[in-house]
Formats: C-alpha cells, sequence, structure tokens
C-alpha cells in the first residue's frame, strides 16, 4: 500500500527557502560594498551556507544553489531559467537582493528524491 | 524484474550537450547587440531551446537550465553554485560566452529521474 503524502510534505516550501537564502546574503554581503577581490570569496560562501542551511531541515531533496553577484554600473543584467522535472515535486525559488554598490540574484532549485 | 539501462543511455556526453548550448546561443542572439527590450525575450528563448533539445536526447534525467545575459560596460560579475546530489548519478556544466556586446553565462544541472516501470 502506498503512503501519501500531504500537500505540505510533499512539495518545496520556498518560502521557507527565500528566509534562509536572505538570511545567508544579509549575513555574507549586507553593509559591504562590491569588491572585486572580495567577490569571489562571497558568492562561494553565500552558496555554501545556503546549501548548509537548506540541507539542515532534512526534507528528502537534492539541491542545487546559484548565485551571481554583479556591480552596479548601470548594465543591464537579464537571468532565465528553465526546468525539465517532476512539477508535483520538485520546485525552484529566487532571491533577488541589492544594496548601493551591488546586486545579488540567488537561486535555489530542490529535486525530489523519489 | 528491473530492466537496467545500458551506461551508454545514462551517460551525460558533454560535447553533445556542449553542441545543443552554442546552438541554441547561436538561434536566439547570435550577432545581435544588447537591447533592453529584447533581452527578455532571449533569455527565454535561449533556456527553453536548450531544454527542449535536451529532454529529445531521451535519457533518464531532470534538467535546470539556467541563463544569464549582461551588458558589457565594465561591471564586474561573479557566479557561483553549490550542489547536494548525488556524485555518481548527477552532474552539472558551465558555458560562457562573450560577443560584441553580450555576455551569456549558462549552467546546466542534471539529476537522474527515477524511472518507475
Amino acid at each position: 500500500m502506498d503512503e501519501y503524502h500531504n500537500g505540505n510534505e510533499g512539495s518545496f516550501n520556498s518560502e521557507e527557502a527565500d528566509n534562509i537564502v536572505k538570511e545567508c546574503i544579509e549575513n555574507v554581503v549586507g553593509g559591504e560594498d562590491y569588491s572585486q577581490s572580495q567577490v569571489n570569496k562571497w558568492t562561494a560562501s553565500i552558496v555554501e551556507r545556503c546549501l548548509t542551511q537548506l540541507v539542515k531541515q532534512g526534507k528528502p531533496y537534492k539541491f542545487i544553489v546559484t548565485c551571481a553577484v554583479m556591480q552596479k554600473t548601470g548594465a543591464g543584467l537579464h537571468t532565465a531559467n528553465s526546468c525539465y522535472w517532476d512539477t508535483s515535486m520538485d520546485g525552484s525559488s529566487t532571491v533577488r537582493w541589492e544594496n548601493r554598490t551591488m546586486y545579488c540574484v540567488v537561486s535555489v532549485f530542490a529535486v525530489a528524491i523519489a | 524484474m528491473d530492466e537496467y539501462q545500458t551506461e551508454e543511455e545514462t551517460a551525460f556526453i558533454v560535447e553533445d550537450v556542449s553542441k545543443i548550448i552554442k546552438e541554441s546561443v547561436e538561434a536566439a542572439i547570435g550577432g545581435s547587440t544588447y537591447q533592453h527590450s529584447r533581452v527578455n525575450q532571449w533569455t527565454t528563448s535561449v533556456v527553453e531551446q536548450c531544454l527542449s533539445q535536451l529532454s529529445k536526447l531521451g535519457k533518464p534525467f531532470k534538467y535546470i537550465v539556467t541563463c544569464i545575459i549582461m551588458q558589457k560596460n565594465g561591471a564586474g560579475l561573479q557566479t557561483a553554485s553549490a550542489c547536494f546530489w548525488d556524485n555518481s548519478t548527477d552532474g552539472k556544466m558551465n558555458h560562457y560566452i562573450i560577443e560584441n556586446t553580450v555576455l551569456n553565462y549558462h549552467t546546466l544541472g542534471k539529476l537522474q529521474a527515477r524511472i518507475h516501470r
């Protein structure tokens, strides 16, 4: 007999993920100005922290976290993503953050482990 | 009794995927100059093209394709990604193109999908 999961357990909670991501971004670059020498460290730090926090939730998911940090100089930036997966179980969320000198865009993709 | 797929059917062939990405990008924006009004259409077009070609490969994978298009005006851009998955079955590749005025950066992630028989 199959076990049925209720809606909450089965699908990806994007709001919770958003909060986790926002917190990680704030902790790493909140209050900093764009610095070419540091940005490498920042992006690595952001994705690592987000991933650790997400995995701590203990849900049966594989995760992919991507982060882009861009200096504010008036250039245009556009991102898109597209996924081929199980729409009932898998999900994603994207957080856009900015301060005076830079933009930060973090995307989280969660793929259910069957 | 489970049927096991041959290694060929389940392997991630980098050249094939690389070709798919290059072709999708060429088709969508080859030779164009950055235009704010059109960039939305370009990013969508690139990821959709890639995804449909990849799913045509018929491998037992789920795919995630991301695309970043940035105008070249001297701004710094740094990207990173981290993944929590099964290293033996899952993988990703990045593809990076700079044309005259457009910087195009692709990430493709693939995760093994269980085929239930």
